[in-house]
């Protein structure tokens, strides 16, 4: 009952709709703009928006295939019998390339698939692409999948990314349970999503915006003698206050997500939910699929939502006003957004990886980890450990600081 | 029933808001009267449990507040003053909430509202949004919402502030009506509020209870202090800078003045039937007397 109130005084206010509305538009055109801006090219010259994204899907309809170590054999054999012939060759001073119907052909429809061939054989530290197939020496086979592990070995063995044995180890485990071969297909709107999560960062602050009134805005309004002197004041109705800010911050935040991503899955389409991360990048670790990494990672960011309304709560508790839990709150979501890291190890970057904005990017491929001891933990597994515990213990603080508030 | 305060103290840094209080207090309306930055506020906020007191402690029948917790606040009305509403909501649902706050059942609660907002005339407007309330309306709710409870111990702040005269009538006669078998106490600086309502008057000076004395006895102190005589305007300057003037008015070219004076403050002054007011003015009136010279000197 007390919670249904509670909830009511989330909602009723003017403010609540406004800043909902604006945070919802906002991220449904940060989520849209790919979608808006999509292009693609075949001979002919642009193809934008949904004519292009359907275009796409018809090359790839052809790339629906198991990568077997013989169909990527077979694949490069192609690209380098084109490379030999030299009507097709084009070279600008730097690099050959592939032109005219060669390219348009038999490489454009499906560059991508090339490119990540090409950069499974490539050193860690170079980017490749299709023009590179030709230099590759497959004449006792492609050995994809045994090229895949040695590149995730040296990536793991490289110094500059300070790992230890246990966590070499680790990621080398994790590696190892990545199903092959790989399937290939269309994963246009998956790619976009995962890209994306750091723009949810908005969405949490505009529900911060909302929960921030929820102890202060009675300090401010003067209604706090009035509750904190009832029964049930200093106990049931600070749990209905806590449950009413994580109800509705579960619900925006569900809202928030449908608004991400709908648009994006319903103009690119679903395929290739099933299909593994590894077909964007060979060196991700993770063995997921495109849609158990999108529903992890917004169970992490949900993680770190929760942890935000716990902080939310516990300064709108101890401050006066909700405008100085929000000063408060603004540093801590957004200025990691301007640091950037310099590399995977190191506590700067150990810790940058695990601030709010940072822990709603994925980076399935960077192997960041961290040992405890013996225990060694990816930087999914820890932000969710760590936001998870921050709620714990927060939201409880938050309602000791209500129950300790002295009304003056 | 009893309400016991013992060596109540709350200090903020070196300033002593209230300081050493002690009562006991049984069922009746008591009025607590006392100048702007008396104690009263703060020491009402202490009996209500939202400012935790320096030292000393607070006993309903015997048990500190403390061990009682809820059961405590179950048995508590409070009427802050200045206090806020939710301006999204009407009456009605801001009467529910209050009530679930409190604890009371579903059904006690729809009955308990609407028997409130009609004893407080606000049943045509419960399902009005309360930002749409005079402030008459708002105090009114105010108090309905502390007596919600049926509270054993109702304690009002100000609840007159800021009434028109009409309100403060309807207000006093509806205190009166919910004091019944009550510890009620009414913080208020308008005199006339409490001298119809209490029963006993508790007055707070500098933090400390100046008096505790039963209504019927509260001026007895004052008993032949009190004078009134007529003066020039001119002497009426003079008078208002030597004696304690308790009220002045303009009679055919005349000044009538009240003043409280261990002796007589002229020839011509007699003796009048002490009030409240004088009391309060007794005990207060240096406090204002500059102000009290300044204004008149201004006005004449």
């Amino acid at each position: 009952m007390l919670a249904k109130y509670e909830f009511l005084k989330i909602l009723r206010k003017k403010s609540t709709l406004a800043v909902m509305t604006v945070s919802l538009i906002l991220t449904g055109f940060l989520f849209g703009l790919p979608v808006m801006q999509y292009q693609t090219y075949n001979q002919d010259g642009v193809i934008k928006g949904a004519e292009g994204i359907a275009y796409e899907k018809r090359q790839y309809a052809k790339l629906s295939v198991s990568l077997s170590d013989e169909y990527v054999a077979e694949t490069i054999q192609e690209v380098q019998g084109l490379f030999k012939n030299p009507d097709n060759i084009g070279n600008d001073g730097n690099e050959q390339f592939l032109i005219g119907d060669a390219y348009w052909n038999k490489i454009a429809p499906r560059e991508k698939l090339l490119n990540l061939i090409a950069n499974t054989y490539s050193n860690p530290k170079d980017i490749r692409g299709y023009n590179d197939l030709p230099d590759l020496d497959i004449e006792d086979g492609a050995s994809f999948y045994k090229t895949m592990k040695g590149k995730v070995k040296t990536l793991l063995n490289d110094p500059s990314r300070g790992l230890s044995d246990k966590q070499k180890e680790y990621w080398g485990n994790m590696a190892d349970q990545v199903d092959t071969p790989l399937q290939y297909g269309y994963y246009g709107g998956w790619e976009i999503i995962i890209s994306s999560f750091e723009l949810l960062m908005f969405a949490l602050f505009a529900i911060c915006i909302v929960i921030a009134p929820v102890f202060s805005g009675e300090y401010q309004a003067g209604t706090d003698a009035v509750i904190l002197s009832a029964k049930y004041g200093k106990t049931k109705l600070i749990t209905a206050k806590t449950a009413a800010s994580l109800l509705f911050g579960t619900a925006a935040f569900i809202l928030h997500i449908i608004v991400a991503c709908a648009p994006v899955l319903i103009a690119f389409g679903t395929d290739g939910f099933d299909l593994p991360l590894q077909i964007a990048n060979t060196a991700i670790p993770y063995p997921f699929t495109f849609l158990q990494a999108v529903l992890i990672n917004i169970g992490i960011i949900y993680f770190v939502l929760l942890a935000v309304i716990g902080l939310t709560l516990l300064l709108s508790a101890k401050m006066k006003s909700p405008y100085l839990v929000l000063i408060i709150l603004v540093p801590i979501l957004f200025i990691p957004m301007f640091l950037a890291p310099n590399g995977t190890a190191g506590i700067y970057n150990l810790t940058l990886f695990l601030l709010p904005y940072r822990s709603a990017m994925p980076e399935f491929g960077k192997y960041i980890s961290y040992q405890f001891g013996g225990l060694v933990l990816d930087a999914l597994t820890v932000r969710a450990v760590l936001y998870g515990f921050l709620t714990i213990i927060m939201l409880p603080l938050a309602g000791l600081g209500f129950r300790r508030h002295q009304v003056s | 029933m009893e309400l016991q305060l013992q060596n109540l103290r709350k200090q903020y840094g070196r300033k002593c808001a209230v300081n050493n209080v002690s009562a006991d207090l049984v069922p009746g309306v008591y009025g607590l009267l006392g100048a702007n930055g008396a104690g009263k506020t703060t020491l009402m906020r202490m009996i209500c449990g939202v400012l935790k007191p320096t030292s000393g402690s607070i006993r309903f029948n015997g048990k500190t507040m403390e061990q009682l917790g809820e059961k405590y606040y179950a048995r508590l009305g409070y009427m802050p003053q200045d206090f806020g509403f939710y301006p999204e909501f009407t009456a009605r649902e801001f009467m529910l909430y209050m009530a679930a706050v409190k604890g009371l059942g579903k059904r006690r609660a729809k009955k308990r509202t609407e028997a409130l907002l009609e004893m407080v005339n606000l049943s045509d407007a419960a399902d009005k949004k309360i930002k749409t309330y005079s402030g008459g309306m708002k105090q009114r709710l105010g108090i309905a919402q502390a007596e919600l409870n049926s509270p054993s111990i109702l304690i009002l702040d100000e609840p007159t502030a800021g009434l028109d005269p009409k309100e403060r009538v309807r207000f006093r006669n509806l205190i009166s009506d919910f004091a019944r078998e009550k510890i009620v106490i009414l913080s208020t600086h308008i005199v006339s509020d409490v001298s119809s309502i209490a029963d006993t008057i508790l007055m707070m000076k500098q933090g400390s209870f100046l008096l505790q004395e039963p209504m019927s006895t509260v001026t007895d102190s004052i008993r032949g202090k009190v004078w009134e005589f007529f003066v020039d305007e001119r002497a009426a300057e003079k008078c208002c800078r030597e004696f304690s003037v308790v009220n002045l008015r303009h009679e055919n070219g005349m000044v009538r003045l009240r003043v409280i004076e261990q002796a007589a403050p002229t020839k011509n002054a007699k003796t009048a039937e002490p009030g409240l007011e004088d009391l309060f003015m007794f005990h207060f009136g240096g406090e204002n007397q500059e102000q009290g010279v300044k204004e008149y000197v201004g006005k004449i």
